[in-house]
């Protein structure tokens, strides 16, 4: 769509790659993934994606980081750090939706509720922490659909 | 079978060991156990969650396994997992980390190739295929894996050795104002900015430029 995500996925994914054995390590769940199963991202049409990416930014945000607080003080660090990222991508991004009125077709609408649903199927914190640890999925996702 | 008593100890150090997306299962045998021990393999799908025995790898004695097929699509995440088995005796599972073909595997260097007129030298790189099941399947460059992948090339003056480099994106170079009847020597490296990967530097490939005319 009109709207590109301003965010340097190099330096999140930097700060996400010196905790991300310790963050998956911290979910024992392998039969459900929070991004990528039943339906995997990358199946997101090409006009869907500004709205779904405002809302995957908007779901890390509100619903992840703010849950994934640890008893290390480093990852503490590098999560607040990507934190940041997300906040400031997703107050551009919700911008620039406004002006150019990006779509929310039924398909990405459908996507998210899915996500939701895997997300309400577990613990808050064991979610979160999934959620976390899927980080790499986002990652590899936004790139490939720049 | 009779029932197995798993106080064996475990492998150790199980790990993946990728490279071009060939993605190779490794493990160190468990601690105090000379020969002999056999090992079993599984698999699963991240967020599908299903083990899958692989065949292949049953009740073998090295300390590989190429689950390079099962791990082709690199858009998925997996895990695997080895069992010891010595004298009715038996390990735990042993999983791997979540392992990512896209982010953990490593690249090998470009292939290089060069030309020299009198007064410069031209410069062609070729990045390696993704993995592939056999010589029949068709071929993935690893360029369309990496879409903004990028080269760093060094040239080597072998009389003066002054060394320059350059960072390019796409896989042709001429490198002019050389200077006649000179040997350059080429070696060139894959950059993937995000994700972050390197390969590391080819062997060096040097030819002489031709003499004045």
């Amino acid at each position: 769509g009109a709207c590109r995500v301003s965010m340097s996925t190099a330096e999140i994914r930097a700060g996400f790659t010196a905790i991300k054995a310790n963050i998956q390590s911290r979910d024992p769940v392998r039969s459900l993934s929070i991004l990528s199963h039943p339906h995997p991202l990358n199946r997101v049409k090409s006009s869907d994606r500004c709205c779904i990416t405002h809302h995957l930014l908007t779901f890390y945000v509100d619903k992840v980081f703010k849950h994934c607080t640890t008893e290390d003080s480093f990852l503490n660090r590098k999560i607040s750090s990507i934190a940041n990222s997300f906040l400031s991508a997703r107050r551009k991004l919700g911008q620039c939706r406004e002006q150019n009125n990006c779509e929310c077709g039924e398909e990405s609408t459908e996507k998210f509720k899915q996500i939701l649903t895997n997300y309400e199927g577990l613990n808050v914190t064991s979610a979160a922490m999934k959620s976390l640890g899927e980080l790499d999925i986002l990652l590899d996702w936004m790139e490939k659909s720049r | 079978s009779g029932e197995l008593y798993c106080s064996l100890p475990n492998p150790r150090n199980v790990r993946f060991e990728s490279i071009n997306m060939k993605n190779v299962l490794h493990w160190s045998s468990p601690e105090g156990t000379g020969n002999g021990v056999l090992y079993r393999v599984k698999y699963s799908v991240y967020g599908v969650g299903k083990w899958i025995r692989k065949p292949e790898c049953r009740n073998i004695n090295r300390t590989w396994c190429d689950l390079s097929s099962e791990t082709s699509d690199y858009e998925e995440q997996y895990y695997a997992s080895v069992k010891a088995f010595l004298n009715g005796m038996c390990s735990e599972w042993v999983e791997t980390t979540r392992f990512n073909p896209l982010t953990d595997t490593k690249i090998d260097p470009p292939m290089v190739s060069v030309s020299s007129t009198d007064r410069s030298i031209s410069i062609i790189l070729a990045v390696p295929e993704k993995w592939k099941r056999s010589p029949e399947e068709e071929s993935i460059s690893l360029l369309q894996v990496y879409p903004g992948l990028q080269y760093n090339v060094s040239v080597l003056n072998k009389k003066t050795k002054k060394r320059w480099f350059f960072s390019i994106s796409n896989n042709t170079l001429v490198v002019p104002w050389l200077e006649p009847g000179t040997a350059y020597c080429v070696s060139a490296q894959i950059h993937v900015t995000t994700p972050l990967l390197d390969s590391g530097f080819s062997k060096e490939h040097c030819i002489a430029t031709l003499k004045d005319k």
